[in-house]
């Protein structure tokens, strides 16, 4: 009775500290997009769709962060992180189409390639998402290890 | 296997912080770029032909230099044919440096006019496509492009030649006198001569006139040709209807003959 008092104290001081990392985690980003917002700001003129769509991405980026950061120690942390990097992978592969952006103002048309940055920043998701799938794996392993143990101390 | 997976997560954030922070900076760099276009001028070239100059002002207080700047300029007529073509290139506008950069078209007058006098007697307008091309930041190539219509304002408009008035000289000679007149709307002097063939009804050549012209830019002509007609009395009442063949010779083009019919 007082050890499953304990554990339910340790779960509960363990979500605990979970959320608080989480919070301050997406507090943490939303900070760094707070001040590079305003250095974006010559870009947000001439495309104006741009601060949008930027926006729903650090939210959606912070929301996947968030709910990997609560799951931690199960085996959905992993789901989240890799989603979370399939969804920068998506949203790059998408806003960029093939990183060559043009934009028209009024007689004016500009073209801008981004193509350097396009490939790097999606090797970077590319990195990210295999960490994530190898983090699953020795997750998994990590598991099976102990179960493995513990199997084998029982007989 | 733990420890390769951090150290793969540390450098992938390293990299992810010195990315995003690239991005910002040129992005920020942008609006400390100011770019002006001066009043373009045309101006007769020595080789005949018209040079069109456009200065340029770039003043890069961004944080990075500029490289590779290329400025192109495609000229075409009303019928969207290409009459002439120049490029710029600089290869690198340093970083917290005003540069002042001067493009130079040459227009040839002559191969604007062989597609149609119109740019010498009515005001009419030229397409310029301009794309100007640069590398920013070292790693982003950037292109702005757009068209602009200059206005051309014809070297001979609403160019006249009046009612003829004939003065008998001798039995044998006549004088005939022509005004002509036509206002220079062109952005450069007409300096040259207009040489006039007096034609009669079957064609045959009457005699002619040539004058020497000294048109400023913007402002007109008024003028009188004078012919000596070898002509009897009889001859000359038969040479009331006919027609003109008028030669232009400028500096920058020649033209003609232009057929004016008269009678």
């Amino acid at each position: 009775m007082v050890e499953e008092k304990k554990k339910s104290r340790n779960i509960v001081r363990d979500m605990s500290f979970r959320v608080v990392k989480a919070t301050v985690r997406a507090a943490l980003v939303y900070v760094l997009y707070f001040f590079l917002a305003p250095l974006l700001a010559p870009l947000f003129v001439m495309v104006p769709m741009l601060a949008g769509t930027i926006e729903s991405f650090v939210v959606i980026y912070i929301v996947l962060m968030i709910l990997s950061d609560i799951t931690e120690g199960t085996i959905f942390q992993y789901f989240f992180s890799t989603a979370r990097a399939l969804f920068v992978i998506a949203y790059l592969l998408l806003s960029l189409g093939d990183g060559v952006i043009s934009v028209g103002y009024e007689n004016f048309s500009l073209t801008v390639n981004l193509t350097m940055f396009y490939t790097v920043a999606v090797v970077l998701s590319l990195l990210g998402f295999a960490k994530s799938i190898l983090q699953a794996i020795h997750f998994l392993n990590e598991r099976a290890e102990a179960d493995a143990i513990s199997s084998g101390l029982q007989p | 296997m733990n420890v390769p997976i951090r150290a793969l997560g540390i450098a992938t954030s390293i990299f992810w912080i010195f990315l995003i922070a690239f991005i910002a900076l040129a992005a920020y760099s942008i609006k400390d770029l100011n770019f002006n276009v001066g009043e373009p001028q045309f101006a007769p070239a020595s080789n005949g032909q018209l040079l069109f100059s456009m200065p340029l002002y770039i003043d890069n207080r961004g944080f990075s230099d500029l490289k590779a700047f290329n400025l192109t300029t495609v000229f075409s007529d009303f019928e969207g044919s290409e009459i002439s073509k120049a490029s710029t290139y600089v290869s690198v506008i340093p970083h917290g440096e005003n540069v002042t950069i001067f493009h130079n078209v040459t227009l040839d007058v002559n191969g604007l006019l062989g597609n149609g006098a119109q740019y010498l007697f009515n005001d009419s307008s030229l397409t310029a496509s301009v794309s100007a091309g640069l590398t920013f930041a070292e790693l982003l190539p950037a292109q702005l492009s757009t068209n602009i219509t200059y206005p051309w304002g014809a070297p001979f408009y609403n160019f006249t030649l009046g009612q003829l008035s004939y003065r008998y000289l001798s039995a044998t000679n006549s004088s005939v006198t022509v005004p002509m007149s036509f206002e220079n709307h062109a952005a450069f002097d007409v300096d040259g001569s207009i040489r006039v063939e007096l034609c009669d009804s079957a064609g045959s050549l009457l005699s002619e006139s040539q004058t020497a012209l000294n048109v400023t830019s913007h402002s007109s002509y008024a003028g009188d040709l004078g012919f000596r007609v070898p002509l009897t009395l009889a001859a000359l009442s038969a040479a009331r209807n006919g027609h003109f063949n008028v030669y232009f010779s400028t500096s920058l083009f020649e033209y003609g003959p232009m057929v004016i019919p008269y009678g």
